[in-house]
């Protein structure tokens, strides 16, 4: 049971930071960026090149964040800023040509070949009957960081107070003095970041390759949605269901309900079982979950 | 303070719906707009806020000519504090958030000294600070707008339609707000209304406009022993 729980939370630590940026960069601009997947394994590659430059990992990871991060803003204020002037749609089909175009560069850049993190070897720790890595650990540690520093963010300062304004009412965010532009860009900005701190999380704890982005983007879209798509925090709660729903599905004995001692679904059917629960969730909340229990940001 | 001075403005690429207004406001008066609905009352009073660039004529406050500066720089660098018709607060916010917001790029110590004060002077809101905007009254929301404008020390205050979906009770108790702002500070106030008759009660001087022009001004008591106003008001025009 304890390794149950281990493994759902490993899980929600590979959506959760990029279902988060997902729902901040929506409840302020309205449409979902399907690039930001892109920005995860951009974050990834970054921080291993930067790593191979001969930098300490934790500093090639944050170096990595901030330019991905930076990269999120460019897109935005180039591509998605002029997008949205026609409409959330357009801007959703922009963002899905923009993930393919990404996904062509990285190919070129970085090849189709898996690559690690030059990380020193561990012995697998115990944690009851739970059996976990020290880089398992290290990316539980920085998303839980990362959600704990964005809720203090959000709610405890000016720049959150205005952020979440901007998100509930634009026309009188700028009426109060707010420059709505740039906190719209602060907040592509911090999507980013940590979309990139996410995939930079999902390498640590084994491969990265150009594919990592696109094998999250689903249950991400998932997690986000049922937390209530511009609703932070509520992202964190959709992807915490999303793994459960997923390791439950690869976890549990099917054995005994066919007459075998073991029978388990394959792995493939993980996704599968994330969108039945989706569904299933939003034929009772069409909104998500947690609009009304957690603030938008 | 506020000089509007043949303000041709529209929406998009659409027709002009303001066709060549001027308007003058100065401290310590209140100014109400009149009209009916679709005369151009809220876009005069968006183009003064910045909301809508003239397509001609000027807005001046102070004598500098501000139509091209959007309304967050108003806010800040020339004293404006705008108060919408609707959605005029932040609801998902607490009713202390928002007040702080109007004044959050002030420092620290003036901003709480004067969220001090203004919740002394409000005391149904300071009764309500921790709650989310979202649980107040419609009349409560207008009060906190107002506050969250005034927190941050406007020297002009744009105000557009504050009776709009109140109670006549809660109407009143909002007007007498206004005027007291007005004898309190000396600011200038610009207020749309639809409710002639009680804007013109506070109003030290009204413009009323129909299709995008002023048909009449002058100060609010005249206007309001004018028959012709009466006629307007009633349904007639405002011809001769």
């Amino acid at each position: 049971m304890v390794q149950f729980f281990s493994d759902v939370l490993i899980r929600t630590v590979d959506l959760a930071l990029i279902a988060v940026g997902l729902s901040c960069v929506y409840s302020l601009i309205r449409f979902p960026n399907i690039a930001l997947v892109q920005y995860a394994v951009a974050g990834s590659f970054l921080a291993l090149l930067l790593q191979g430059a001969g930098l300490p990992l934790p500093v090639a990871g944050l170096l990595a964040c901030l330019l991905v991060g930076g990269l999120a803003v460019l897109l935005n204020v180039t591509v998605f800023e002029r997008l949205l002037a026609s409409g959330s749609a357009i801007a959703m089909v922009g963002s899905l040509a923009v993930t393919m175009i990404l996904s062509a560069v990285f190919l070129v850049v970085f090849g189709p070949d898996s690559r690690r993190f030059d990380l020193d070897s561990h012995p697998v720790i115990r944690v009851l009957d739970a059996r976990l890595t020290v880089h398992q650990l290290t990316a539980v540690g920085l998303t839980a960081g990362a959600v704990i520093v964005l809720a203090l963010l959000l709610f405890r300062t000016t720049l959150g107070r205005s952020m979440r304004a901007t998100a509930t009412n634009r026309v009188l965010a700028a009426a109060t003095g707010i420059d709505a532009r740039l906190i719209t860009n602060t907040v592509v900005f911090l999507s980013g970041v940590l979309a990139a701190l996410g995939g930079i999380g999902l390498a640590l704890k084994g491969e990265m390759n150009i594919q990592l982005g696109m094998d999250v983007l689903l249950p991400v879209f998932a997690a986000a949605i049922l937390g209530g798509l511009g609703n932070a925090l509520g992202a964190v709660a959709g992807a915490v269901i999303i793994a459960t729903a997923e390791t439950l599905v690869t976890n549990v004995n099917l054995g005994p309900l066919v007459g075998e001692p073991l029978l388990f679904l394959p792995a493939s059917y993980a996704t599968a079982m994330s969108f039945l629960i989706l569904v299933a969730a939003l034929l009772v909340r069409p909104h998500g979950l947690f609009v009304n229990e957690v603030k938008r940001v | 303070m506020i000089d509007v001075s043949n303000v041709r403005a529209g929406y998009g690429d659409g027709a002009d719906i303001l066709n060549g207004i001027s308007l003058h406001a100065a401290g310590g008066e209140i100014v109400t707009i009149l009209g009916p609905n679709g005369c151009g009352k809220s876009t005069l009073l968006k183009c003064i806020a910045g909301f809508l660039a003239p397509r001609a004529g000027t807005v001046a406050i102070d004598g500098e000519d501000v139509g091209a500066v959007p309304v967050h720089r108003k806010v800040r660098g020339y004293g404006v504090g705008f108060v919408p018709q609707t959605d005029n607060v932040f609801a998902t916010l607490s009713v202390s958030e928002n007040i702080r917001l109007g004044a959050r790029h002030l420092p620290r110590a003036e901003r709480e000294g004067r969220f001090d004060a203004l919740m002394r002077q409000y005391p149904t809101l300071a009764a309500k600070q921790n709650r989310k905007a979202s649980a107040l009254s419609g009349g409560e929301r207008q009060i906190l707008s107002l506050v969250r404008a005034l927190i941050a020390g406007p020297k002009i205050l744009l105000l557009d339609e504050p009776s709009a979906g109140l109670s006549p009770l809660m109407m009143h108790e909002v007007f007498d707000a206004i005027a007291g702002i007005r004898d309190d500070t000396g600011m200038c106030i610009v207020m749309v209304e639809q409710n002639a008759f009680e804007a013109l009660g506070i109003a030290d001087r009204a413009y009323v406009l129909t299709l995008g022009t002023v048909a009449m001004e002058g100060r609010a008591r005249d206007l309001l022993a004018d028959p012709s106003m009466r006629e307007l008001y009633l349904g007639g025009s405002v011809a001769g």
